[in-house]
């Protein structure tokens, strides 16, 4: 059978004079790029990672990075405005550059770290007669590659309508930049790798790469409804004031020729800003050419051990969890499903971007009111029941419960025998509202009540209760398993539509709790409803579910 | 004779149309190790996920601790350790954190798997990373965490599959020797691996399956009186192998055309 051979390496192919010049072995090279970017095409993306292919159905393979370069192309779209209106370049290029630079370099260490720190390469390459050279290159070239058409996506629309609207001169510094630009992302990124790797183990910088894939998810997520509305807030006749702090803020840094040459600002400061956008990037790659010895050190450690340090529950804590679970089995199964959500990395990249989410979306949704009304106004209305766009995380996350990338491990489960079913996912439900939604509704409670007062406390506490009903609910609407044993691929299509239809039996209990604003004491009562309702029900709605389930 | 563990009667399995297991007899008494061997394929690691119920859909009848396991009572895993070959475990979660969770769930209590586990792990040489992340265990780390998960519930019947895969020399003889005590308490341990010296030297006991039927059984002494020479060629003559050394001189001779 034949290897398959891609397009791009036909590209390269071209260039071949330039690497025999280098010394660098061009057929091997080639080889392991061609490897390399087989291994690509197996891996999904983070922007992918909420559709990834469910069927477990072997579909053709096609590189999942390049598919989602349309997603890149579509967020390129909201840097137009700032191309075309005006000529304060140095604000709105600093602003270009700004959301440029984070979504390069959040991509790079989200989907470009294991090129980066492949330590598989050391046991198959560095093993084998092929000098580090060739090595180096390769993984530079192969990092370098995608980096290309990531910028290329995600500047080529804007870049363009520059050319039209300011010129040459716009468009030649700005692939210039761009360039300098790239070079400096993957410079930083390994001296940062580097910096974490001299301090912590592989694991915490795993744990890192793993919340930048969680912010990056987020920020995509939360993009789209903070972007369209930031047009009304973003006010171009802003001036300009350089401050000396602004030496330390590259996106300035880049935008500062433009002033220059288009705006003909030859102020110090100009001056400073834009030599620094030219030698930075050049200095730091020297540099990091010279670190690539000791940053291959330092990958070392990545897969090195360090004893850790025994964490102990507080006293406090351990009465806490004996009050919130009797049962034994119940308190094992509700650390245990603690510590995955705490620790597992695929679990945590598919949940806590929607988490994140549920955080935000009360906000956009009142702040478009606090905008067009006085505050006093919006701090005496009811619209602190936005709060109630909190609980639309709960049916995913409920589901999500089943799932782990770590499911192999769940032979356990089998082997032991497990006899009360019911304690175990009461634990893992008490857990997912204790260690992920009581933080979260915490913290929205505090700025809510500093927003609108202390007088909807009641009414805060009535939203919690509902949402551990609401919970429950989604647990009875679901497929029981145990939890953390079935693979994410398992994850089915019309799953979506189902969480939908569970998001809508939210409805009604805003419903009732909007009348009970109106009733003398009504929200007191519905209140104590609610919460005898989920002081009986717990139990014995788990209870009968699994009763259903074993007939 | 002594109490009865383990009994099998006319065990047969199918996966498809193949027939894995063809009628598998077994009485297994209190105290024996039995050294489970086979060629790949001949059907151990079914036999082993039979009898611990991960694998339905069987014929024949089983009996753990005298009872029938078909029943649909899960309490006799209560007595059972299992350390599977090639386990996954969750790997996210420190030492610590694992063997409590998995104790717990055995019914014991905190407190205890705790200081259980800690000190097993102290005595087998891993107890600086009690609370590390298993994720960065070694090989050997992570076959004692098994084996200890295996052990904490201080179970009767012990199923290991490769358990020293991985261990270095030192840790092996420490591990034999836990298992002749174990033994000598009276615990029943089923022992499947490929490594002919180690089965011939700890078994009481040894079985032979072949292609889904055993084909011997018997303590070694026994097996040698009627076969003669090692675990090693008494294997190779039940199992019908003789070509090893044709092989092995063809495989060579393919190396040797650069």
């Amino acid at each position: 059978m034949e290897t398959r051979d891609f397009k791009r390496l036909k590209v390269l192919d071209k260039l071949q004079w330039f690497f025999d010049r280098m010394g660098v072995n061009y057929s091997v090279m080639r080889k392991i790029l061609q490897v390399k970017m087989i291994m690509d095409e197996r891996r999904v993306p983070t922007i992918f990672n909420q559709n990834k292919k469910k069927d477990g159905t072997v579909k053709k393979e096609s590189n999942g990075f390049i598919k989602s370069l349309w997603v890149y192309l579509l967020m390129s779209l909201f840097l137009l405005p700032f191309i075309f209106l005006g000529g304060n370049y140095l604000f709105q290029m600093s602003l270009i550059f700004g959301i440029i630079m984070f979504m390069v370099m959040t991509t790079m260490v989200s989907d470009f770290s294991t090129v980066l720190l492949d330590i598989r390469d050391k046991n198959i390459l560095y093993t084998r007669p092929i000098d580090r050279k060739t090595i180096n290159m390769a993984k530079n070239v192969h990092v370098m590659f995608y980096l290309l058409l990531l910028t290329a996506a995600l500047v080529g629309i804007p870049v363009l309508a520059g050319l039209f609207r300011h010129g040459a001169i716009f468009f030649l510094i700005t692939v210039i930049e761009l360039i300098l630009l790239n070079m400096f992302i993957v410079v930083i990124t390994a001296l940062i790798y580097m910096a974490i790797l001299k301090f912590f183990d592989g694991e915490k910088l795993k744990d890192i790469i793993n919340y930048v894939q969680i912010i990056l998810s987020l920020s995509i997520m939360v993009g789209y409804q903070v972007v369209v509305r930031s047009y009304e807030l973003v006010n171009l006749d802003i001036v300009f004031i350089p401050k000396w702090w602004h030496l330390f803020i590259p996106p300035i840094w880049f935008a500062a020729p433009y002033e220059m040459f288009l705006n003909h600002v030859f102020s110090p400061t100009m001056v400073v800003l834009s030599v620094f956008a030219v030698l930075i990037p050049i200095a730091s790659f020297l540099l990091y050419l010279r670190l690539i010895p000791s940053f291959e050190k330092s990958l070392e450690k990545l897969s090195a051990l360090q004893a850790q340090k025994e964490k102990k529950r507080g006293k406090i804590g351990e009465s806490l969890l004996k009050l919130i679970c009797r049962d034994q089995t119940e308190r094992a199964s509700f650390c245990f499903a603690g510590i995955m959500m705490k620790t597992e990395r695929d679990f945590k990249l598919r949940v806590y971007p929607s988490l994140g989410f549920s955080i935000v979306i009360p906000f956009i949704l009142f702040f478009n009111q606090i905008a067009s009304q006085p505050f006093a106004e919006t701090a005496a209305s009811n619209l602190y029941l936005s709060i109630y766009f909190a609980m639309i995380v709960i049916p995913s996350v409920v589901l999500m419960l089943s799932f782990s990338g770590k499911y192999k491990g769940a032979w356990i489960f089998q082997v032991i025998p497990v006899q009360n079913m019911e304690m175990i996912i009461s634990g893992t439900l008490k857990a997912f509202l204790v260690r992920l939604y009581v933080p979260i509704y915490v913290l929205l409670s505090v700025i809510f009540a500093a927003i609108f007062g202390v007088r909807i406390i009641p009414d805060l506490v009535i939203v919690f209760l509902t949402s551990c009903l609401y919970t429950l609910i989604c647990f009875l609407f679901r497929k029981i398993t145990m939890p953390f044993s079935e693979p994410f691929e398992a994850a089915k299509e019309s799953d979506s539509w189902y969480i939908f239809g569970l998001m809508l039996i939210i409805l009604p209990f805003f419903g009732l709790h909007y009348l009970s604003l109106y009733l003398p004491f009504g929200k007191y009562l519905y209140m104590i409803v609610l919460a005898v309702a989920l002081v009986f029900g717990w139990r014995w709605a788990i209870g009968l579910k699994l009763k259903n389930v074993r007939v | 004779m002594s109490e009865e563990v383990l009994s099998i009667r006319n065990l047969r399995k199918n996966f498809g149309e193949k027939e894995v297991l063809k009628g598998v007899d077994l009485d297994v008494y209190r105290g024996q190790i039995i050294g489970y061997i086979g060629p790949n394929g001949a059907g151990k690691s079914t036999t082993v996920k039979i009898l611990l119920g991960l694998e339905g859909d069987y014929s024949g009848e089983i009996k753990i601790f005298g009872r029938d396991i078909s029943n649909g009572d899960i309490s006799y895993k209560k007595k059972i350790g299992y350390v599977p070959e090639m386990a996954d475990v969750y790997d996210n979660l420190t030492g610590y954190e694992y063997l409590t969770f998995v104790g717990e769930l055995y019914g014991l209590n905190h407190d205890l798997v705790e200081y259980k586990a800690k000190g097993l792990m102290d005595l087998f040489g891993i107890g600086e990373v009690f609370h590390t992340r298993i994720a960065s265990y070694s090989k050997g780390m992570r076959q004692k965490l098994l084996i200890i998960s295996s052990l904490l519930h201080n179970p009767e019947l012990l199923f290991l599959d490769e358990p020293i895969n991985g261990l270095d020399a030192n840790s092996v003889m420490v591990f034999k020797e836990i298992l002749a005590e174990l033994a000598a308490q009276g615990k029943t341990i089923f022992y499947s691996s490929h490594i002919m010296d180690v089965v011939e030297k700890i078994s009481s006991r040894i079985v032979l399956l072949n292609d889904g039927q055993i084909v011997a059984d018997g303590s070694f002494a026994e097996l040698q009186k009627k076969q003669g020479g090692t675990l090693e060629e008494i294997f190779n003559q039940l199992t019908g192998f003789h070509n090893h050394e044709e092989i092995g001189r063809r495989f060579v001779s393919l190396v040797q055309e650069v």
